[in-house]
C-alpha cells in the first residue's frame, strides 16, 4: 500500500475524508491522542508489509523457542529463496489486476523436465538451465496471449493452463521421479557462497532486477498505469497489449526457474512439485505484501517481505510441532486478515 | 440461452441476433447428441445400460456442484472453494459418524459446515468488494488446510450402512445418486423458472443497475448464491464420500475443474446474466460421458485432465466472439 501514487489517487477519490478526525477536534488533549494514533496508523498503513513483518519477528522471538538464532534465521532464508523468485512473477501479474493460478503447475513441469535434460539427456547445466527458461517463457507467452487476444479472464485461462501443465508433466515424467541429478546440474543452486547457498543470491539478484524494472523504468510506470486504469492508460498510449502479455511470460520464467531450482534443492525432479499449494503460498505471500488485486499496486521489497513473513510462520509451526497441515488454513486466515486490514486502510486513507 | 430467448424474440433485436442465438442453442443440444451417438458407435460396451447409469452415477458429484456453480457464474462469480469444501464437508460428518453421532445429524453438522462457509464466501464478495475467484480460493485452502488437520491428513473410512446406502444403493434400480442430481436438478431448476429469486439472480448478472433501481439489495442474492453453491458443495462432497464409503482429505481436487467445465460446456457464460441450470447438468452428463469414454478407451486420467483443460479454455473464447458478435449484430454495426 506504499506507493506513492495510491496516495495521491486515493486522496483525489476521498477528498477531505483524509485525517477527518485531528481536523474535527483541535487543540484538545483527546485531539492529539487522536493525532498520534492516526500518524502511527497512517505509518504502519504505509509499510504494511514491513508492520506484519516486524511484529512477526518479533512475537516469535518472545514466544517460540529456538525461534531467535542463527541458523534458524538461515533455514527461513534458505526457504525463502525460491518463493522470493516465484512471488516477483506474481506481483507483477497482480499488478495488471489478472492472477496466474498456473505458477505452481509450472514449477512442476519445470522440475521434471529438467531432470530429463540433467540427467537422461546429460545436458550441461547451462543450457538446461536456458531450456528451462524458454519452456516458462513459451508458457507464459501462451497464458499472456490467451488472456490478452483470446479474451479469456485471467483466472480461467489460467486455471486451465494449469490443468494442462500438470497432465503434461505427469505424462512426461510417466509416473516416475529422477533421482541423483548430476553435480554440475546441482550446482546451480548448491554452491556455498558465504555460508549460504547460491539460490539465495540468484534470488537476490532477481529481486533487484525487477526492483529497477519496476520503480526505475518506463516499463515499471506504465504498468502502474495499465493496473490502476487500463483503459485510460492505453488511451494515453501505453501498450496495453504488450504489457499484458509480457507480465505472464515474466511470471512463468520466474516460475520455471523456481522450478529447476527446487529440484536442486532436494535433488529429485518430481512432477508434483509446486502445484496449487505453491500457488496459494505465492499469492498469500505478494498480498501480505500489500500487492492490490485490484491491479497497480505492488512492490518487489514488500512482497519479498511477505514472503519473509509467511516462511516464518511456517518455520515457527514446525518448531511449535503443531501439525504441518494446519500451515495451509493458517495462510488461508493470513490472507484473508490481509484483505480486510488492506480494506480497511484504503477506506481511512 | 438468454432468458429473452426462451419467448418471442424481442423487439429491437435483428434477425442475426436471433439467428445467432437460435444456432447457438441448436448447437448446444445437437452436438452432444452427435457426438453421444457418435461415441456410442465406435467405443465398445459405452451404450449399455449398465455403463450409462454408471455414467450418470460418477456425473452426480460434479452435476450437483454445477447447480450451485451455475448461480454464482450467472452473477459473474465463480467458486474455486469446492476443491476444498467437497472433503472438508464429509470429513466432519465423517469424523462425527464415526464418534457414534447417528448418521442424519452428522450429515446435516456436514452441510451447516458447507452453507457457513458458503456465506462467508457471500460476505467477502458483498461487503468487502474481494473478488469472488480469491475470496473462494481462499476458503477453499483453509477447508482443504482444516480438511487435513481434522484427521491428520489421513482418510477415514467404513462407515454405518445407512449412510453408504446413500451412496451405493438403488430405488426401483435406479441408483440413490442419479435421483439426488434428478432432485437438485429439479430444485435449481424451480429457483431459477419459478421464483422470483431467480429472476433477481439474473437481473443482477445481467444488468445491475435495473436490480438497484427496483431497490433490490445485491448483498442479500450474493450471500444466497454462495450459500447455495457451498450447500451443493456439501452434499456432493457427502454423495462422493458414501459413494466410496471412505473421506479422503484431498478427494475434491479432481471435481473443481468438472464443475467449472460442466458450467461452461452447458453454456453458462463467464461474464454473467446467462446459463442455465439444466443445460449446467447437461453439461456435467457431457464431461462424465467424456471421461467414461476416455477411460474405456484406455487413456489416462492425467491426459484427459489436459484435455478438459483446453476444453474450458476454447468454449470460453468462442462463447466471448459470439457475445460479442451478437452485441455488435444488436448495434446494428454488423
Amino acid at each position: 500500500m506504499s506507493a506513492p501514487v495510491t496516495e495521491v489517487v486515493r486522496a483525489g477519490a476521498a477528498p477531505g475524508e483524509g485525517g477527518a478526525p485531528p481536523t474535527r477536534a483541535p487543540a484538545a488533549g483527546k485531539g492529539r491522542v487522536w493525532i498520534a494514533a492516526g500518524g502511527l496508523l497512517k505509518l504502519v498503513g504505509r509499510n504494511v508489509a514491513l508492520f506484519i513483518f516486524l511484529t512477526l519477528v518479533i512475537l516469535a522471538s518472545l514466544f517460540v523457542e529456538n525461534f531467535a538464532a542463527l541458523d534458524n534465521a538461515e533455514v527461513i532464508l534458505k526457504q525463502s529463496a525460491i518463493p522470493a523468485i516465484a512471488v516477483i512473477g506474481m506481483t507483477l501479474v497482480l499488478m495488471t489486476g489478472g492472477i496466474d493460478l498456473s505458477l505452481g503447475y509450472v514449477v512442476g513441469l519445470a522440475s521434471i523436465v529438467s531432470g530429463i535434460m540433467a540427467n537422461t539427456w546429460l545436458w550441461p547445466a547451462p543450457a538446461v538451465l536456458a531450456a528451462i527458461l524458454v519452456l516458462g517463457l513459451a508458457v507464459g507467452l501462451c497464458n499472456g496471449l490467451i488472456t490478452q487476444f483470446m479474451r479469456v479472464p485471467a483466472f480461467i485461462a489460467t486455471l486451465g493452463a494449469g490443468y494442462v501443465l500438470y497432465g503434461l508433466a505427469q505424462i512426461v515424467s510417466q509416473g516416475s521421479i529422477i533421482n541423483r541429478l548430476p553435480k554440475g546440474f546441482l550446482a546451480i543452486g548448491r554452491t556455498p557462497m558465504f555460508g549460504l547457498p547460491s539460490a539465495v543470491f540468484l534470488a537476490l539478484a532477481v529481486a533487484v532486477v525487477f526492483h529497477v524494472l519496476i520503480s526505475r523504468t518506463i516499463f515499471g510506470r506504465q504498468l502502474k498505469a495499465f493496473g490502476f486504469g487500463a483503459r485510460a492508460a492505453v488511451l494515453s498510449g501505453v501498450p496495453g497489449a504488450r504489457i499484458n502479455v509480457s507480465v505472464y511470460a515474466l511470471c512463468s520464467t520466474l516460475a520455471a526457474l523456481c522450478g529447476l531450482l527446487f529440484t536442486v534443492r532436494v535433488n529429485a525432479a518430481q512432477p508434483n512439485m509446486g502445484g496449487g499449494v505453491f500457488t496459494f503460498e505465492v499469492v498469500t505471500a505478494a498480498i501480505v505484501g500489500g500487492t492490490s488485486l485490484f491491479g497497480g499496486v505492488g512492490s518487489v521489497g514488500n512482497s519479498i517481505l511477505g514472503v519473509l513473513s509467511i516462511k516464518i510462520i511456517e518455520n515457527c509451526i514446525n518448531l511449535l510441532g503443531v501439525s504441518y497441515h494446519l500451515y495451509l488454513a493458517v495462510q488461508g486466515a493470513i490472507i484473508l486478515l490481509a484483505i480486510i486490514l488492506g480494506n480497511l486502510t484504503n477506506r481511512r486513507a | 440461452m438468454t432468458r429473452a430467448t426462451w419467448r418471442k424474440p424481442a423487439n429491437g433485436r435483428s434477425d442475426i441476433v436471433n439467428i445467432v442465438s437460435a444456432a447457438r442453442r441448436g448447437l448446444a443440444i445437437l452436438i452432444p447428441v452427435a457426438a453421444f451417438l457418435a461415441l456410442g458407435s465406435r467405443v465398445p460396451h459405452f451404450l449399455d445400460l449398465s455403463n450409462l447409469l454408471n455414467v450418470v452415477r460418477q456425473s452426480s458429484i460434479t452435476g450437483i456442484c454445477a447447480v450451485g456453480m451455475t448461480f454464482v457464474i450467472v452473477i459473474k462469480g465463480i467458486d474455486l472453494s469446492l476443491a476444498g469444501l467437497l472433503a472438508f464437508c464429509p470429513m466432519i460428518s465423517g469424523v462425527l459418524m464415526l464418534a457414534g453421532v447417528d448418521p442424519p445429524a452428522s450429515m446435516a453438522a456436514g452441510m451447516l459446515a458447507g452453507i457457513a462457509m458458503g456465506l462467508f464466501n457471500g460476505l467477502m464478495v458483498s461487503r468487502l468488494t474481494v473478488p469472488a475467484f480469491i475470496t473462494t480460493l481462499v476458503v477453499g485452502q483453509i477447508s482443504q488446510g482444516l480438511a487435513l488437520t481434522i484427521n491428520g491428513g489421513s482418510s477415514i473410512g467404513a462407515f454405518p450402512d445407512s449412510f453408504v446406502f446413500i451412496g451405493n444403493g438403488a430405488i426401483g434400480g435406479i441408483p440413490l445418486s442419479d435421483l439426488l442430481l434428478l432432485a437438485f436438478l429439479a430444485l435449481g431448476f424451480f429457483i431459477e423458472r419459478l421464483t422470483p429469486l431467480g429472476n433477481h439472480i439474473y437481473a443482477l448478472g445481467g444488468n445491475e443497475t435495473v436490480l438497484r433501481q427496483e431497490g433490490l439489495s445485491a448483498a442479500r442474492l450474493q450471500f444466497f448464491v454462495f450459500g447455495f453453491s457451498g450447500f451443493c458443495a456439501a452434499v456432493s462432497g457427502l454423495l462422493l464420500s458414501a459413494q466410496l464409503d471412505t473421506v479422503q482429505p484431498t478427494q475434491g481436487d479432481a471435481y473443481q475443474l468438472d464443475a467449472i467445465a460442466a458450467c461452461i460446456i452447458g453454456g453458462v457464460d463467464l461474464a454473467g446474466g446467462r446459463g442455465s441450470v439444466p443445460m449446467a447438468v447437461i453439461g456435467a452428463l457431457i464431461i462424465g460421458c467424456l471421461r467414461n469414454v476416455l477411460d474405456l478407451l484406455g487413456i489416462h486420467p492425467f491426459m484427459q485432465n489436459v484435455f478438459i483443460g483446453s476444453i474450458i479454455i476454447v468454449i470460453v473464447y468462442l462463447s466471448g466472439v459470439i457475445r460479442r458478435h451478437g452485441e455488435l449484430a444488436t448495434r446494428g454495426t454488423l
